[in-house]
């Protein structure tokens, strides 16, 4: 539900950045506000979280793994793995 | 209610297929869009807006709108069917969930609208 309203957060974003030289600038400086650079940092770390789970779904699909063993090793992986993608990223944001 | 009459396809076979295809154009776009501007450092409003006037990453971003649209309602008629129930709304659950699944319904389609004019109005 966060993904489904952040998206329009996202969507102004692009949306202004677009429409004209003023548009952008204007964007880019709401960015550079440590308030807005922690919002979109909770937005695009929800996104790639949601991200990086839903690829165990589609391995296991495919056939491969689906025992619980597996899934509970993959949860873990899921877990570090998006910890790390988040931190970088809000490195890169600051 | 017949919750199945409110699903993306009426089957949940296709429904499952179309959430795991449309993920992988999410998942491209997402990554294309957010190495983009990592690569890109301090860029200006002409390439950044040169880049959404290419063919390619008009159909791309077209495809991803549509794909955006499918996955999110398979999500939210997931989270609706799951939590909007008789046992937490009793008699009256079909007519809140239909009413949550209408608003979800109407803001996926500005979302839609929306985002080509994004692509094209600008």
């Amino acid at each position: 539900m966060i993904l489904f309203f952040g998206i329009i957060v996202l969507m102004c974003f692009l949306d202004k950045s677009l429409s004209s030289p003023t548009g952008f600038a204007e964007a880019k400086e709401l960015l550079a506000s440590p308030f807005v650079k922690f919002v979109v940092w909770g937005l695009v770390s929800a996104l790639l979280y949601h991200l990086i789970a839903g690829i165990p779904h589609l391995i296991t699909d495919a056939g491969i793994g689906g025992s619980l063993e597996t899934a509970k090793l993959t949860a873990k992986v899921v877990f570090v793995l998006s910890a790390i993608v988040i931190l970088v990223l809000g490195v890169w944001i600051w | 209610m017949v919750t199945s009459v409110t699903n993306f396809s009426r089957s949940g076979l296709y429904d499952w297929m179309a959430q795991r295809v449309s993920a992988v154009v999410l998942a491209a776009y997402t990554l294309f869009l957010l190495g983009y501007v990592m690569a890109n450092p301090g860029m200006d409003y002409d390439q950044w807006q040169g880049l959404f006037t290419q063919p390619w990453m008009r159909i791309f971003s077209l495809m991803t709108l549509v794909a955006l649209g499918a996955h999110s309602w398979i999500g939210m008629w997931t989270i609706t069917t799951d939590y909007l129930t008789p046992m937490a709304f009793g008699k009256h659950a079909g007519a809140v969930r239909f009413l949550a699944q209408c608003f979800c319904g109407v803001l996926m389609f500005v979302l839609f609208v929306w985002g080509i004019q994004i692509l094209w109005g600008n």
